[in-house]
């Protein structure tokens, strides 16, 4: 039971390398809420495929670049 | 804590409190009976006209103090929050459901399947809030 999925990001560090754009902004960004985002960074919430598209264009970025599969985790 | 988390802990107590008037008064009754209580529709609007209440009350309060995050539409974790924890409380009634039919079975008192049902009914609804409060802060 909400068991931790295998996949790890960078979103917050990606954030604060982006002019330390706020939680709020970034969640305005993706349309979702805060406390969403807040839930991504800590890995107790994996977003959708669509979701997780329009965190990697805020950054610019690949989205490879932002989640990536924990094998450590997964096993 | 979100505003729907707030809500839901809200909502919780609000039920819990209802609940616990509701099924003092009927055992106080049961027990000056002798037996099981029949339906009785004065208790029964109580506790509903306490829940509307309170819910508006609380709602409203809890809003206001939320500001814009109040008007914002459910988001993707926050939907897959609330139907996992409606899929969960749907076992609750299942099981209060089921265990008011075996007794009905076993007894045949109407009244007290009455009461067991309409409890399953408000434990499943307070059990829904807990899973929500449970989902938002272990993850979905």
């Amino acid at each position: 039971m909400a068991k931790r999925p295998p996949i790890s990001n960078r979103v917050k560090q990606l954030r604060e390398a982006h002019d330390g754009m706020s939680q709020a902004a970034l969640a305005k960004e993706i349309g979702v809420t805060r406390q969403t985002v807040i839930a991504i960074e800590q890995g107790r919430y994996s977003p959708s495929l669509e979701s997780a598209f329009r965190i990697a264009r805020v950054f610019g970025v690949g989205l490879e670049d932002v989640f990536s599969w924990d094998e450590a985790q997964d096993s | 804590m979100s505003f729907r988390e707030k809500t839901a802990w809200g909502m919780g107590l609000i039920l819990i409190v209802a609940g616990a008037w509701y099924f003092s008064k009927i055992v106080s009754v049961s027990s000056a009976l002798g037996h099981t209580s029949p339906p009785d529709l004065r208790f029964f609007i109580g506790y509903v006209t306490l829940v509307v209440i309170t819910s508006i009350i609380v709602n409203v309060v809890l809003a206001i103090m939320s500001g814009q995050e109040a008007n914002a539409p459910v988001d993707e974790r926050e939907k897959a929050i609330l139907d996992k924890a409606g899929h969960w409380s749907g076992y609750v009634l299942a099981v209060g459901a089921f265990g008011g039919l075996w007794h009905f079975g076993w007894l045949g008192d109407g009244n007290l399947l009455f009461h067991i049902i309409f409890g399953a009914l408000m434990l499943s609804q307070i059990a829904e809030y807990a899973f929500q409060i449970f989902l938002y802060r272990r993850g979905v």
